[in-house]
């Protein structure tokens, strides 16, 4: 299961976070989110959160105003990739405390590590709730020993 | 968290998101890249002048951490807003960063350095990659060898996000074949010496599992830029996949899974077999067993990433196919039955688990993903009718659901399932009820559902089950659909059609209405008045009509009535229903050709075959067509210029190419004025029957519409459904499906078989008019999948790089102290084979005829000493030195031995003797296992020889034994029949020993010496060796050549040829022993 990329996209068009799993040009990245974001938003509601985009497919969702979308390969499990982005979803939830659009805005380094935490390089790497948050969490502890010491300094 | 406290960031954002427009917020961006520019540069200028300003320093100019941070961040959230060419700044300052000692800037140095280090689009990856190694190299190994396990942590997690190349694309890229690294580059060793650090993290017992997990996928991305690493440490492969056995950490083992399929799968096939049964075991703890950590548990499901990779891992062994050999490295025969029981008993559950009703989404998607990866190795297992059956009725129940993507994928599974299997084959009526439910479902969901890439599936999915007793049912079912379709699907549509009639049709009838009546209904030509002349091609493509004028070229028996079915199609649509313009061109083509087969023929219905009626359907279509087809039309119009020059239309025609010579388009300019010169000019008669002259039959090897459909069918190849289809099965599916079609010779069909151009089967070449050889395309076809699949494999296996492959002959490094207990074996039926202070192997020899069983015991010898447990044992391998065609004898494990050792576990290797032994030929086990932290391998070599099959004779009187030893040395003299050796042994026997040595053997001693006597010991012994193809009579004579008993002569006499040689050098190994 390697997940090519993965994209936030607000209802409105907006990019809200990009992680890519892949060496590509930002030319060809620019243009994969543009041609994406547009045929995603057209798709009604009731469609499968699957399509096929050139060689890979396409996995997305939707919670509230945020599109989750992800590259994966052909080989890959579709309904699982839905998984992770629901995975993901949960564990910032979880952190942000009920998330919303804004809070991966204001906190999109958080949204990144959270998303390190749960995969490298396009494969999961930890599937356990409590494991991502207990890393973030020792994330946070450290970043916040690290302003004590700036403090202190 | 950090960002809360950079106050200057929220503002920041703030400020962009209240924005009233585009320009506020470039100018915002613009304001704010300049500042931080001018920030960066005095921080420089100044660190230049007072170099003792260390990063943290309270100077004014100065940045500290914190605001190098804070602009870092503001770059990265702007390079997120899309200006990312404003965020070229170099990485100075995010490299910077990533050298601080503080968690938090080192953090955002390295995270910066992954977003902001952009690949220029110049570069060629390799470029780009060493590139980021030149910049990276200092930091990565300094974090990598500090005590600080979180900077650890950010260095593998670096390297493992932003060293990743995807195998695919190499290829599109043309560097394919070349790895992005390899031994002749300059910087080969700093990628080593990364590999060599990423790899001691993800070995090393006492790192903690979370940085383990990072270091494993790191090195996973190692291994794909620089494979040359690990087939050179091939040493380290037993050592990774060891980490399946690493059972209690789930998050490790999904980490690892990514590495271990890369390894089994491209660097070595060799490990595939002890890989199954890990993994097979593993599958059936997880599913069966519930033995899953509580917090793996997803929506009540146990660990559903895991369970789904491992069983993706199991399908792509199945697929391994042998570079040189071409077969598959792993079948079902090699496996034993535990390991198939587990994978059998885990598929089923997951069946089972899928067909109950679940609530909550994210379990039923979590159990339909098992489902589908679990059906997807139904075929490899060999299963019965019942179990397919049952997996194509849980994925039919899945049709039924609410959930379109559930409906999408139970398809995607069906065309995968009976993509593969034999299933849709004609022959198979085990399936008809399923297939008679199945069938109208698909037919509803092409009509009903809203989703048109579910429209598209079931369209794959009908493709896939149409077979030579269902085609009719099935292309009616879906021409019905055709009018009511979605635009972007009727393209797609038409072309599977075409093919399927093809493909099926048995009647040449049949197959031209149906083809018509599928072009007629694409767009009317009075729909497209675009200039552009491929306005109205869109939908069915070109090489839909053009295929059919080619299949009607090349059987003449097509040609009239097809002229006759284009005319009534044309009158009937007449009025608001305008006519179609692909009929129209095909119309024009084929009137224009043959129009004059029909001219006197009386229509049975009220349609008018005259030339007038012809030429005035083409002409009405004409104004109505668009560019390309009038074009088309105008030679058309020649050529009834040419055929009929007494009817009233030609004048129409004069004026007509008159006309064109006035019009702006190129091409139809040019036709009207050469046209209206071959008509008028004097003595052109002769030019114009020539450029008239009749088509030739087409003898183009490609037909147009098999490069279409290979698309498509590369598009549903590259899905799970097919792409990984075994070549195999497509080949036996094309033979079984082949011959049933084939229509009855009494079908009364003067057409032979349409279908024959693409079965490519030889047979039908020879009966067939159509001179279009698709039969050729088709084998291209194949043979490119097969390069395809050839091209995959060598991707995978890098030929002569594997070491594994020619290396069998290669010296093997045996575990040290091997001998004694192979020494042992040759003579012994039972004791020890090794012993360590972790382990002690018994063995146990149990023979009947041709059949040896190994029974080997395994005894924890660490439990007495130090207490522990031995954890993961596997047999890594167990692998036969016999060639591997028409091997002299066959080894199979009986039984898998337990992983966990608390005492001791037991495990049978079953061989069968085929034919004569050779004495090099025996096999090496490899076993590993973990005892207390550390790490085991054991190499040791078992004798697999002819003497082992040794039985006794009856009891034979010395003269019978002189009477068979004179018959062995007429019927078979020389060396053929007897071999004489000398040998020395390190121990002096006597004649007690001897006899006590032959009768271990097997022999029946016949005579020998009484002991302690001056004239030397003579011992002669008789017994029966066994093969699978036929048994041979033995006799032995050992005779000593001096006084002490150190020296013997021993001569072999055998019935079979060439034996005794083999026999005499085993026994000769089993006196002296080569210790």
């Amino acid at each position: 299961m390697a997940v090519q990329f993965m994209f936030l996209l607000s209802r409105q068009g907006k990019i809200r976070l990009t992680k890519w799993y892949q060496t590509i040009s930002q030319k060809e990245k620019a243009r994969i989110m543009r041609e994406l974001s547009t045929l995603i938003l057209s798709r009604r509601a009731k469609m499968c959160n699957v399509l096929e985009y050139k060689d890979i497919k396409i996995v997305y969702r939707r919670y509230a105003s945020l599109f989750f979308i992800m590259g994966i390969d052909q080989g890959d499990n579709e309904l699982l990739a839905l998984e992770i982005i629901h995975r993901f979803v949960e564990q910032m939830d979880k952190i942000y405390g009920n998330v919303c659009e804004l809070d991966i805005i204001f906190g999109f380094d958080k949204a990144y590590h959270i998303l390190d935490e749960l995969l490298i390089d396009g494969y999961v790497q930890e599937s356990s709730k409590k494991e991502v948050l207990k890393k973030v969490a020792q994330q946070d502890e450290l970043e916040n020993m690290d302003e004590f010491d700036n403090i202190l300094a | 968290m950090a960002t809360k406290q950079m106050k200057g960031l929220n503002s920041f954002i703030m400020d962009l998101r209240n924005s009233r427009d585009v320009e506020q917020e470039n100018k915002r961006i613009n304001l704010e890249i300049n500042n931080i520019q001018s920030k960066f540069k005095h921080h420089y200028a100044s660190n230049e002048v007072s170099t003792n300003t260390n990063s943290n320093g309270k100077d004014d100019i100065s940045l500290s951490g914190y605001q190098k941070k804070k602009y870092i961040c503001k770059l990265i959230y702007i390079y997120l807003l899309g200006y990312s060419e404003a965020t070229n700044f170099g990485v100075r300052e995010p490299l910077n960063l990533v050298a601080s000692t503080v968690y938090s800037e080192k953090q955002t140095g390295y995270l910066a350095l992954s977003i902001l280090f952009k690949r220029s689009p110049t570069s060629s990856l390799k470029e780009h990659l060493n590139d980021l190694m030149d910049v990276m190299n200092g930091s990565l190994l300094r974090d990598l060898q500090s005590n600080n396990e979180d900077f650890n942590c950010l260095a593998l997690h670096f390297i493992s996000s932003n060293f990743n190349i995807d195998n695919e694309r190499i290829d599109t890229e043309g560097s394919s074949k070349i790895h992005i690294v390899d031994d002749q580059d300059d910087n080969a060793r700093q990628w080593l010496e990364l590999t060599d650090l990423v790899f001691s993290f993800a070995t090393s017992p006492i790192v903690a599992k979370h940085t383990r997990k990072k270091a494993v996928l790191a090195l996973h991305v190692l291994f794909k830029l620089y494979p040359g690493v690990i087939i050179s440490n091939s040493n380290w492969v037993p050592r990774i996949l060891s980490l399946l056995e690493e059972n209690e950490d789930l998050g490790l083992l999904t980490s690892s899974i990514p590495l271990i399929e890369f390894i089994t799968t491209s660097i070595s096939a060799k490990y595939a077999k002890s890989t199954m049964s890990s993994i097979a075991r593993y599958l059936h703890r997880l599913l069966i067993e519930d033995a899953c950590p509580k917090e793996y548990y997803y929506y009540s499901v146990p660990a559903p990433w895991l369970l789904v990779k491992l069983l993706s891992l199991v399908e792509s062994l199945f697929l391994l196919v042998d570079e040189k050999t071409g077969n598959t490295v792993l079948t079902l025969t090699d496996l034993d039955s535990t390991t198939i029981g587990n994978l059998r008993s885990v598929i089923s559950r997951s069946i089972q688990n899928s067909s109950q009703p679940v609530k909550g989404l994210p379990k039923k998607n979590s159990n339909s993903s098992i489902l589908f990866q679990a059906v997807s190795l139904v075929i490899f297992l060999n299963a019965s009718n019942e179990a397919v059956k049952g997996a194509v009725n849980a994925l039919i129940y899945l049709l039924d659901s609410h959930e379109t993507n559930t409906r999408y994928l139970s398809l995607d599974a069906l065309i995968k399932l009976i993509g593969r299997g034999s299933i849709s084959d004609v022959g198979n009526v085990f399936f008809t009820n399923e297939f008679n439910i199945l069938i109208p479902k698909l037919f509803h969901l092409l009509s009903r559902d809203k989703d048109v890439s579910i429209k598209r599936k079931t369209l794959d999915l009908l493709y896939t089950l149409c077979n030579g007793s269902n085609y009719i049912n099935i292309i009616n079912g879906i021409l019905e659909f055709y009018p009511h379709c979605e635009y972007s699907l009727k393209g797609e549509v038409a072309i599977k059609v075409a093919v399927l009639s093809e493909k099926y049709a048995t009647e040449s009838t049949w197959y031209v209405t149906t083809m018509l009546n599928l072009i007629s209904q694409g767009t009317s030509a009075a729909a497209s008045t675009s200039t552009n002349s491929h306005g109205s091609s869109t939908q069915i493509g070109n090489e839909v009509w053009e295929r059919i004028v080619q299949i009607i070229v090349n059987n003449e028996e097509l040609q009239a009535q097809s002229c006759k079915k284009i005319i009534s199609l044309c009158n009937k649509s007449s009025g608001s229903n305008a006519v179609s313009e692909n009929i129209i061109k095909v119309g024009g083509f084929v009137l224009g050709e043959y129009g004059h087969l029909i001219v006197n023929e009386k229509s049975d219905g009220d349609d008018d075959y005259s030339a007038e009626s012809q030429f005035q359907i083409l002409f009405s279509g004409y104004f109505r067509s668009s560019l390309s087809t009038r074009a088309m039309l105008l030679t058309s119009f020649l050529k009834f210029f040419e055929k009929y020059q007494d009817e009233p239309f030609i004048p129409d025609i004069i004026d007509l190419f008159e006309i064109s010579t006035q019009s702006i388009d190129l091409e139809i300019q040019t036709r009207g004025f050469e046209y209206l010169k071959l008509c008028t000019a004097d003595n052109s008669k002769e030019l114009l029957s020539v450029v008239t002259r009749q088509f030739p039959v087409f003898e183009k090897k490609v037909s147009p519409l098999m490069s279409r459909i290979g698309n498509v069918e590369r598009i549903v190849g590259r899905n799970r459904s097919s792409s990984f289809v075994n070549p195999h099965t497509i080949q036996q599916q094309k033979s079984a499906k082949s011959p049933s079609v084939t229509p009855p010779p009494a079908s009364g069909l003067t057409v032979p078989p349409l279908n024959a151009p693409f079965k490519g089967v030889g047979q039908h070449r020879s009966v067939s008019t159509l001179s279009l050889p698709v039969t050729e395309e088709i084998d291209e076809d194949e043979s490119n999948d097969d390069e395809l699949v050839e091209s995959r494999n060598q991707k995978t296996f890098e030929g002569e790089e594997d070491p594994f492959h020619d290396g069998v002959k290669e010296k093997v490094i045996l575990s040290p102290n091997w001998y004694h207990g192979y020494h042992r074996m040759l003579q012994y039926d039972a004791g020890i084979f090794y012993e360590n202070q972790f382990v002690k192997i018994l063995y146990r020899i149990i023979k009947a005829n041709s059949n040896i069983q190994y029974k080997f015991t395994i005894i924890n010898n660490a439990a007495k000493t130090a207490g522990t447990n031995l954890t993961g044992f596997t047999i890594l391998d167990l692998e036969s030195s016999a060639s591997k065609t028409d091997p002299n004898y066959l080894i199979q494990l009986g039984n898998q031995p337990e992983q966990t050792i608390a005492d001791k576990t037991t495990f049978d290797v079953n061989i069968k003797i085929r034919n004569i032994v050779e004495n090099d030929e025996s096999p090496i086990i490899t076993l590993s296992f973990n005892s207390g932290g550390s790490f085991n391998q054991l190499k040791l070599k078992f004798p697999v020889c002819f003497l082992r099959t040794l039985t006794s004779t009856n009891q034979i009187e010395l003269e019978d034994f002189k009477k068979r030893w004179l018959q062995i040395g007429e019927q078979l003299p020389g060396p053929q029949g007897e071999c004489i050796s000398r040998t020395l042994t390190n121990y002096r026997c006597n004649s007690s020993n001897v006899v006590r040595l032959l009768a271990r053997l097997g022999f029946n001693v016949v005579y020998s010496t009484p002991d302690n006597t001056e004239a030397g010991i003579l011992v002669m012994g008789a017994g029966i060796l066994h093969s699978q193809k036929s048994n041979y009579g033995v006799l032995v004579t050992i005779r000593s050549t001096d006084d002490v008993g150190k020296e013997f002569e021993i001569i072999v006499r055998c019935t079979g040829g060439g034996i005794s040689e083999v026999i005499n050098s085993s026994l000769r190994e089993v006196l002296e022993g080569k210790f």
